[in-house]
């Protein structure tokens, strides 16, 4: 990082703040405080909504994934329209109707006070523990590739978060996520025009696209079917449905932003946006991690983009021969690519067709000495099924993009951990105050107590997420398991919610019972089968549906409140 | 607990009526799938 490189990543975080800030004067009550008097704008919401959804190991391990696996990824994001629809027919008028602060306020009304706690829980349970991982998970990758302490980068990113979001509430918040959001495109789209700036002159943006699809990094969409292929168009339509739909419309973090609209038409709008945005939004951050693929035809990459690790195996005896055998895969793979792109120009699809058989094998040999690599590293002692997919997009930057634009892109890893992390912090204290203190603890008290409460409990889970960062340090290859914690959850509480808004025969109690029976489905199927986890969502949900069904008819005459709805 | 309120339920801002509008995100994803499918068979 030279200078100007931290110029910009200052101005950028001082920008940020500040503007959050001013646009949070008089957040001086409850309602002000955590729905902003219930009068935000839907472009702010949409950006809001947009900007806590992407964390920084969104766009690190986006790109990434582009470069190893191609674009398919982009399929999971193929069910985030239809829930948006049903959410926006379903919830969105419900929840203003009903004035409620949380998700889990209604089912109370619904339902019963247990059935309420229990879903409070399994959401604080859930996000409390990837509120630490949001803030860790780019402190790790920074500190590998910038040389930062990780302890340094958690505490400066999470006092940042827990001043806005304690002084302003969820207007600081909504108003920083705008502004992150900014910061995010323009950073990505400087990301993309210098990858395709520094291809060699003779390569065209279509030569490069071309050379992409055939190393297999545009395959945005594959129809074969498999229960443990996460990413599918059947995983993305169905799985993804359901996943988006406990995501938006039972995660109080993203309710929370929607909540906070000044009609149902504009919550409503703001939820489209994301409908109509989101998909082509991934798509161009994966497509640019196919164009960082395309760079490294023509410029040798590492033989392992995480520094550290590849300085452990240097000293080994076999490194010699396997970076050898790593250069030579590399320029038997850049002369077939030179190759293809010159037959291309020239109209010969005999020598185009040589070349790529001659590319395709260069890649098997160059993936082959990669794997090689990972397994020293992993005899050397270092990590058990060593993988750097999430160190290629930034050892990029840091080596390749020019002065500033680095400071950019580093803003922007910056910028989408403050704005996840401070709207999971703000929905953890939401939660908090409103379905568990105010609910359980101190009912009745004035205005200006539950505000300072509030106040206090964002302050807890900020410091609670940067104190858990620094224990995520110590869990390993753990972080893995931990990282997948929500779809353990989400399933449940879609069950309930569904329960809710289209079973009026089914009660509380009923509702309770399949909850739990649900999410022991979910975890015995993590615990004893293969199956992706994208389908833990279908699967809780349609337990949860199910057992309830079933208590109810086996066991009648359980006093069934009115929906709000009806 | 949570009130009952009289919230108006607008239309959008376009399209007239929110089914609509919902019908047309529904064709914009059938639309977007299809485009990368297209873009999957030309560049593989």
């Amino acid at each position: 990082m030279k200078p100007a490189d931290w110029a910009v990543l200052a101005t950028a975080l001082v920008s940020i703040v500040s503007y959050g800030l001013y646009r949070s004067r008089g957040s001086n009550t409850v309602d002000r405080y955590l729905l902003a008097g219930r009068t935000m704008p839907w472009y702010a919401m949409a950006l809001s909504i947009m900007a806590t959804q992407a964390s920084a190991i969104t766009f690190i391990s986006t790109t990434g994934q582009a470069y190893v696996d191609g674009m398919r990824f982009v399929q999971f994001y193929f069910g985030l329209p239809i829930a948006m629809v049903i959410i926006c027919a379903t919830v969105v008028p419900l929840f203003h109707r009903t004035r409620v602060y949380t998700a889990y306020e209604y089912l109370e009304n619904r339902f019963d006070s247990k059935t309420r706690s229990l879903a409070s829980i399994v959401f604080l349970c859930q996000r409390g523990l990837s509120a630490g991982l949001t803030i860790y998970a780019p402190a790790l990758v920074l500190s590998v590739i910038l040389g930062w302490p990780e302890r340094l980068t958690t505490s400066l990113v999470g006092a940042v978060v827990v001043m806005y979001t304690v002084t302003g509430g969820i207007k600081a918040v909504t108003w920083s996520d705008v502004q992150q959001m900014g910061i995010i495109v323009f950073g990505l789209i400087a990301s993309l025009v210098t990858a395709l700036a520094l291809l060699p002159d003779s390569v065209s943006v279509f030569d490069a696209a071309y050379l992409a699809g055939v190393a297999g990094r545009l395959n945005a969409v594959t129809t074969h079917f498999d229960w443990q292929d996460r990413y599918n168009i059947w995983s993305g339509l169905l799985g993804g449905t359901f996943l988006f739909l406990a995501y938006f419309g039972c995660d109080q973090s993203q309710v929370q932003r929607y909540l906070t609209g000044r009609s149902i038409a504009q919550s409503r709008l703001s939820l489209i946006f994301n409908a109509v945005a989101k998909i082509p939004m991934q798509a161009f951050i994966l497509f640019i991690g196919a164009m960082v693929f395309v760079f490294y035809l023509f410029a040798q990459p590492p033989l392992l983009f995480q520094r550290a690790e590849l300085q452990r195996i240097q000293s080994r005896a076999e490194y010699p021969a396997l970076a050898s055998d790593y250069s030579r895969a590399f320029d038997r793979r850049k002369n077939a690519a030179v190759s293809i792109v010159e037959s291309r120009h020239a109209g010969d699809s005999a020598q185009k067709e040589r070349g790529i058989v001659e590319y395709r094998a260069a890649q098997r040999e160059l993936d082959s000495t990669r794997a090689r690599a990972s397994r020293l590293v992993e005899q050397s002692g270092g990590e058990k099924g060593f993988n750097d997919t999430n160190y290629i997009f930034l050892s990029f930057v840091t080596q390749h993009l020019p002065v500033g634009i680095v400071g950019l892109v580093i803003a922007v890893i910056l910028a989408a951990t403050m704005s996840a992390s401070s709207g999971e912090i703000n929905s953890l204290a939401t939660v908090t105050v409103i379905d568990i203190y105010r609910r359980h603890f101190r009912s009745g008290a004035s205005d200006r107590h539950y505000l300072l409460a509030s106040r206090w409990a964002t302050a807890f889970w900020g410091v609670y997420a940067v104190c858990f960062a620094g224990f995520a340090g110590r869990l390993g290859p753990l972080i893995v398991a931990v990282n997948q914690v929500g779809s353990l959850f989400y399933g449940t509480l879609l069950g309930c919610f569904v329960l809710a808004l289209g079973f009026r025969r089914v009660g509380g109690t009923a509702a309770f019972w399949g909850m739990l029976i649900g999410e022991a489905a979910i975890l015995a199927t993590a615990a004893l089968t293969g199956i992706s986890w994208l389908w833990y969502n279908v699967i809780g949900c349609v337990t949860v549906v199910a057992a309830a069904l079933a208590i109810t008819y086996a066991k009648p005459g359980e006093p069934v409140r009115k929906a709000l709805s009806e | 607990m949570p009130r009952h309120e009289d919230v108006p339920d607008e239309p959008p801002p376009f399209l007239g009526t929110w089914k609509r509008v919902y019908l047309a995100v529904l064709i914009y994803l059938a639309a977007l799938i299809g485009a990368f499918y297209a873009f999957t068979r030309a560049y593989r």
